[in-house]
């Protein structure tokens, strides 16, 4: 596979309020999903919808509230409508912020997709975006 | 040949066989009409003759005679035209189309023999010279030469007046066309024979050249001794009295007595044979092209589709064409051409999802006179689906690099989903429609683009009466840090 994922779960701020999070039946609602470059002090940095693969890596980070007790996440890379990577990130109590990451190759320019699911597999979020030259 | 195949091969015959056996033969059998008695049917008989052989030689593998004979009868052919131009001539421009196309020579078209008979008795009796010359079925033309164009009707007083030794014409011969006098004073080619008796002159020399260059008849009155004599085919034959003449014109021109039943049958019989001959023939040439050589060959034809349910799609079939392996006649296989064959599925009782279809003669249509012998394959499984409607996110396949320090921070699109028909099977599979690659080179602000929807696969529309292109608001920002 062209793609190597670095994956990590870290404890994050939670600032900035993006645009719609579906609430979940867990209770839980997804506060922020964004793409971005890197993370670094707990908060994206350079979000966009498209990337370099100059970039090397790239990032989707998710900041979760309303969390009642330990669960977890999916985030679910596709690339063209072709599942690449599923990942299972941890989520604790009250709030939590947790991010995945990919490895980007020659090989991975077009069109992607990352969804975002719930324990129960409900799909919170979809982020598109794309890699280009 | 046993019952079951004399009935196979029968069902085989198309009518336009027979139209083609009956046509040729109808052709054949008024040539034969119109050239009969002359020496261009016994020349093309030969011919016909030659080309037996030719093909026998060929059958046997002898190369060099093949060769040989094919050019003898290339040749010959060449010949024939050359030197029955004439002959030919007369049937095409003396015969109107009806006579060409159906109509019987009437031999007995106004010949005036008891003119002739008494005008020659009558010649005869005061010693006056004559020499009438009467053609027969052959041009006498370029044999003949000179004299004087005449075209007057026959009477015994006319040819009296002709070979009236104070007539300048009186020397020569006189020419017959049919009730007239053509041609007068002409002069005929002489005979070189030695073997004529020392009392005939130049004018029975004359008469005897000419029948030995063509099938006309002569009769020559001799100036000295009052005698009458006919020469036809180089024979001299001396006529006793006026009925004898009468006979021997009767029989060069092929009258015969009207009560003479005989000959009439013998007439009809002659044509009815010469009928048949000409239609078997005809049926064996047709048998040896068109039936004769068993030949095999194999077409790739598309499969259609009839009585599919128009609600219904078909998704995918296994097979889009099928080979058929066919047998017959050389003449009908190299004919065939592959919009005459079809293969037709009938999809009246498909059902949604697979169906297999077993093609069987059936499904086949195809010219009469060809056989199937194989098909391949002989099943074809074909997916059918019912359409569907759904809503599908649109994304943008971004392609190239923006200028250095700028980043495509967020993107907008109107519509952000657009309701799309198609297959089930392949509608369910699909999550996000793309459009048409966007390049970035050129984006160094934000703004608003409008591109076309990259519809994949073909099939699928675009319902609800969305429009196929999204407007596109993008938002550029500074690189920071």
């Amino acid at each position: 596979m062209a793609i190597l994922i670095c994956l990590s779960t870290e404890l994050v701020s939670v600032d900035a309020a993006d645009d719609l999070s579906r609430p979940s039946p867990t209770g839980m609602s997804l506060e922020r999903a964004v793409m971005c470059e890197y993370i670094e002090d707990y908060a994206p940095h350079h979000q966009a919808v498209v990337f370099s693969i100059e970039v090397g890596k790239i990032s989707c980070f998710t900041s979760f509230i309303g969390i009642r007790s330990s669960t977890y996440t999916l985030h679910k890379w596709y690339r063209r409508d072709e599942l690449v990577t599923s990942k299972r990130l941890t989520l604790k109590p009250p709030s939590w912020s947790t991010y995945s990451s990919i490895q980007l190759r020659e090989a991975d320019k077009g069109p992607w997709r990352v969804e975002i699911l719930d324990n129960r597999n409900q799909l919170m979020k979809t982020l598109r975006f794309s890699v280009t030259d | 040949m046993s019952m079951n195949a004399l009935i196979s091969f029968l069902t085989t015959i198309r009518w336009q066989d027979i139209v083609d056996v009956v046509l040729n033969s109808y052709i054949l059998f008024r040539l034969y009409v119109l050239f009969r008695g002359t020496n261009v049917i016994r020349v093309v008989a030969g011919l016909a003759l030659l080309w037996i052989f030719q093909r026998l030689a060929a059958g046997m593998g002898l190369i060099v005679t093949s060769w040989a004979m094919q050019g003898i009868i290339a040749g010959a052919a060449l010949i024939i035209i050359i030197v029955f131009r004439n002959e030919i001539r007369n049937v095409l421009q003396a015969k109107n189309i009806r006579a060409i196309l159906w109509g019987f020579p009437d031999k007995s078209a106004r010949a005036p023999i008891d003119s002739i008979v008494e005008g020659v008795y009558d010649l005869a009796r005061k010693r006056t010279g004559a020499l009438i010359v009467i053609p027969g079925k052959e041009d006498i033309d370029e044999v003949v030469q000179g004299g004087v164009r005449w075209q007057g009707l026959v009477s015994r007083e006319m040819l009296m007046s002709i070979f009236w030794s104070g007539n300048p014409v009186h020397d020569g011969a006189a020419v017959m066309s049919g009730d007239r006098i053509a041609r007068v004073g002409t002069i005929l080619p002489l005979s070189h024979r030695d073997d004529l008796p020392g009392k005939y002159g130049t004018r029975h020399r004359a008469a005897v050249g000419l029948t030995e260059q063509s099938d006309a008849m002569v009769i020559v009155v001799s100036e000295e001794r009052g005698e009458v004599i006919v020469v036809k085919n180089s024979d001299i034959i001396p006529i006793q009295d006026n009925l004898a003449l009468k006979r021997q014109l009767r029989t060069h021109l092929g009258i015969e007595s009207e009560l003479d039943e005989a000959h009439t049958r013998r007439e009809s019989m002659e044509l009815g044979m010469a009928a048949a001959v000409c239609f078997l023939c005809m049926a064996g040439v047709w048998f040896s092209f068109a039936r004769g050589l068993e030949t095999l060959t194999s077409l790739e034809v598309p499969l259609e589709y009839v009585n599919r349910d128009s609600r219904m799609q078909i998704l995918s079939a296994s097979d889009n064409t099928v080979r058929l392996h066919l047998s017959g006649s050389g003449a009908l296989i190299s004919s065939l051409k592959p919009d005459q064959v079809k293969v037709k599925l009938d999809l009246d009782n498909a059902v949604n999802g697979e169906n297999v279809f077993t093609i069987s003669h059936d499904n086949i249509a195809m010219p009469p006179g060809v056989r199937l012998n194989r098909i391949e394959p002989s099943q074809v499984k074909v997916v059918l689906d019912f359409p569907i409607t759904k809503e599908i996110p649109i994304q943008v396949d971004w392609v190239g690099t923006l200028p250095e320090g700028l980043i495509l921070k967020t993107v907008r699109l109107n519509p952000e989903v657009v309701p799309i028909t198609g297959v089930g099977k392949i509608l369910n599979n699909i999550r996000t429609l793309y459009t048409e690659k966007v390049q970035m080179e050129n984006l160094r602000s934000s703004g608003q683009m409008t591109v076309g929807l990259a519809l994949s696969p073909a099939s699928l529309k675009i319902a609800g009466g969305f429009k196929d292109r999204v407007e596109i608001t993008y938002i550029i920002g500074k690189r920071q840090g």
